[in-house]
Parts: C-alpha cells; structure tokens; sequence
C-alpha cells in the first residue's frame, strides 16, 4: 500500500518538479528504466512469494541500475554501445517477462 | 572426503527457468535461520524501500518527459522551416505583383509620351516575356504517375518511373515553341528566353521557384497550336510515355487565357548612369537553358 502511494509521490514529484536530465546522462536513461522496471517487478513477485526483503529490493534496484549504465559507459568507450544496450535490454526483459508470469500465475492462478 | 561438486546451470538456462534474483530466497532462509529481525531494523529497511519504489516512479517520469520533450523538437524545426518558406514565398509573390503594377505603370507612361512606337515596344516586350499576353492557346497537362505500392512491404515505393522530370518539361514547352507558340508558362510561371527549368532534388524549378505535379504548360498560340503540338515528335513521346510508365499527359485548347509576365531579367551589361557595372558577371538566374 506504502509502496503504491510512494511510487504515485514519485511520479507526481516528477511531473512537478520538471528536473532536466545532463546531457551527460542522457543516454542511460532508457536504461535505468528497463533496470528499475526489473527491480520493481522482480520486488512485486517476492512479495506475492511471501519472501521480500527490502535490503535485497534496494541493493538490487540500485546494483541494476548502476551496473546497466557502466555497461552501456563501457560499450560507448569500447564502440559497441549499442550492442550492449541491446545485451542488457535482452536479459533484462527476460527477467521482467519471468518475473511477469509469475505475478500472473499467482494473481490469476493461470 | 568432501562432497561431490555441483554444476550450476549456466546463467542463461537459470534466467530462462527461475528470473527471480536467487538472493531474495537466500534472504528467506536466512531470516527463517536467525528468527525475525528487531523492530527499528524492519523499519529502516521499510523505509528505505519507501524512497527507492519513490525514485523509481521519479526516474520513470523523468524519463517519460524527456522522451515527450525530445520527439517534438525535430517535427518544431520542421514547421518552423516550413512557415518560413511560406512566408519568404508570399513575400516573393507580393513583390512580383508591385512589380507588375509598376511595369504597368511604365508601360502607361510610355504610350502618353510616344504614341506610335509604344505598340512596337509592347509587341516586343510581349513576345520577350516581359509583358503580360492575353489570347487563345492550349493546355498542356502532365502529371506524375501514381505511386505505386510495394506488394510485399505495402509502402509506397521510392522510385516511380512515370515521375514527371525537369528534362520531360523541358521538352514541352520546347515542342510548344517549335509549334508556334508565342508565349508559354508553367503552372502560371511564364517562361522567357532565359528561363530556367531545372530539377533540384525531386522538386522541379522554374527560374527556381518550385511547381509540383500536376504541371499545366500553358501556351498562346495559332488556332491549331494543339494539333500541331499532339502530331509532333514530343506529342508521340508523351503518348508513348503515358503508355508505358502510366504517366498523365492531357493536351486541350483553351480560348481567352492569360499569361502574367515573366519575372524581370536582371541586366548584366546595361546600368543605371551614376551607378557601377554590376559585378560578377552572369548571374545564374539568367542563364540560358531553358531547353537543352
């Protein structure tokens, strides 16, 4: 319940706050979406497990994000950029995917 | 002896079967191991989830914002381009039209004072294309084919051989010429000795304004301008090139037309007493090659 109303402050937050992104961190954007979507519902099937935690939920929302972005940093150096977004995106969708069935199975028992 | 080693499944097989992060079960069993945590470490780490489910709705609405601010900003350039262009354009139109008024101006002046010789300059300037000419002519229309659409993508396809060229509507207005013809424009762009008709990428200019599909050539001519026309060469080559590439090509005669004047050729080596040679020789404007 908590953490429905925390997500809806953040949003509204912000819309509100109209924060501009640097440009320097501009192209992991996208990607710490896709990192934080994996720990949102990675969090939303622990708890319908019965086996949150929330030390884990933090330190995992926060090593994806930042390991996807030294990723794509590292990829940008290395001239495979793209490339290693799409690695990232690929692996990460596929635990959101996982993670998405299962809070279907548990919510629709299908 | 120690216990037989165990093989992990490799990364990807254990992402594909189980995509919850493993550590969130080794957390389970080590709570079940050690018995519940004290009150006030539940809480912080309550609330510290709190403010990361926070930043994660933040980072998703910062993002969704940059997304919505960073797609208009191409298409903005774009509109503002194109006001632009128009704004240029019907500045060029209303220039054009006091210039008009003012060669009309000129052209009065100028019967008050000679009389007999003015109508020798009118028919003159008329046939130069720097007078407007009213009489009866033809209507040349050529349009592009359709486009045709790629059966296996379903989108349009970028090549169109029936696509009118600069070198087809050179051609037009030079077989009208060679069928008599006395004064000829496109798309109410009237043509002068040193026209230009040039393509520019895929659009066509015309002393470099641009006219588009479909071009009506039109053209003061004898009576049977548009038989003549139709019989020549250029009339056969179009009739075979609607055949064969399903190009438009319409020849009518149109009684009481008008052509405005051409726009004024700028002097290259006539000036104004008091005034310096004009410089840099033949400007491109000028240069001849209306036909080929």
């Amino acid at each position: 319940m908590f953490m429905v109303l925390a997500l809806v402050v953040g949003i509204v937050l912000g819309v509100v706050l109209e924060p501009t992104v640097p440009v320097a961190l501009q192209p992991y954007l996208p990607i710490a979406v896709v990192a934080a979507l994996d720990a949102v519902f990675g969090g939303i099937r622990a708890q319908l497990d019965g086996i949150f935690d929330d030390k884990q939920f933090v330190i995992s929302f926060i090593s994806n994000v930042l390991v996807a972005g030294m990723i794509v940093y590292l990829g940008d150096k290395l001239g495979v950029g793209g490339q290693l977004s799409t690695g990232v995106v690929v692996v990460l969708g596929v635990r959101i995917f996982g993670n998405v069935a299962a809070i279907r199975r548990h919510l629709f028992r299908a | 002896m120690s216990a037989p080693q165990r093989f992990e499944p490799d990364f990807l097989t254990e992402l594909f079967r189980d995509p919850l992060d493993p550590a969130y079960a080794a957390a389970a069993r080590r709570r079940a191991g050690r018995g519940p945590e004290p009150s006030w470490l539940r809480a912080t780490g309550r609330t510290v989830s709190v403010l990361t489910v926070a930043l994660v709705g933040f980072l998703f609405a910062v993002a969704y914002r940059h997304v919505v601010a960073g797609e208009p900003e191409s298409s903005r350039t774009r509109a503002g381009l194109v006001g632009e262009v128009r704004a240029k354009q019907a500045e060029s139109d209303e220039m054009q039209r006091t210039a008009e008024a003012l060669r009309a101006d000129v052209d009065r002046q100028r019967a008050a004072l000679q009389g007999g010789e003015f109508d020798r300059i009118r028919n003159l300037s008329a046939a130069a294309g720097l007078g407007r000419v009213r009489g009866d002519g033809v209507v040349v229309e050529v349009r592009d084919a359709p486009v045709e659409t790629d059966p296996l993508t379903g989108r349009p396809r970028t090549d169109n051989p029936g696509r009118v060229l600069d070198r087809d509507l050179q051609t037009v207005v030079n077989g009208l010429w060679a069928a008599g013809a006395e004064a000829v424009a496109i798309n109410g762009q009237r043509l002068s000795s040193t026209s230009t008709i040039r393509a520019a990428g895929a659009a066509i200019l015309v002393d470099f304004k641009p006219v588009a599909s479909p071009y009506a050539v039109t053209a003061v001519g004898p009576g049977d301008l548009d038989r003549r026309f139709d019989k020549s060469t250029t009339g056969q080559q179009f009739r075979a090139l609607t055949r064969r590439y399903n190009m438009g090509y319409s020849i009518r005669k149109q009684d009481n037309l008008t052509l405005p004047a051409a726009t004024d050729p700028q002097l290259r080596f006539a000036h104004r007493p008091g005034e310096s040679v004009p410089s840099g020789g033949p400007t491109p404007s000028t240069t001849p090659s209306g036909g080929r």
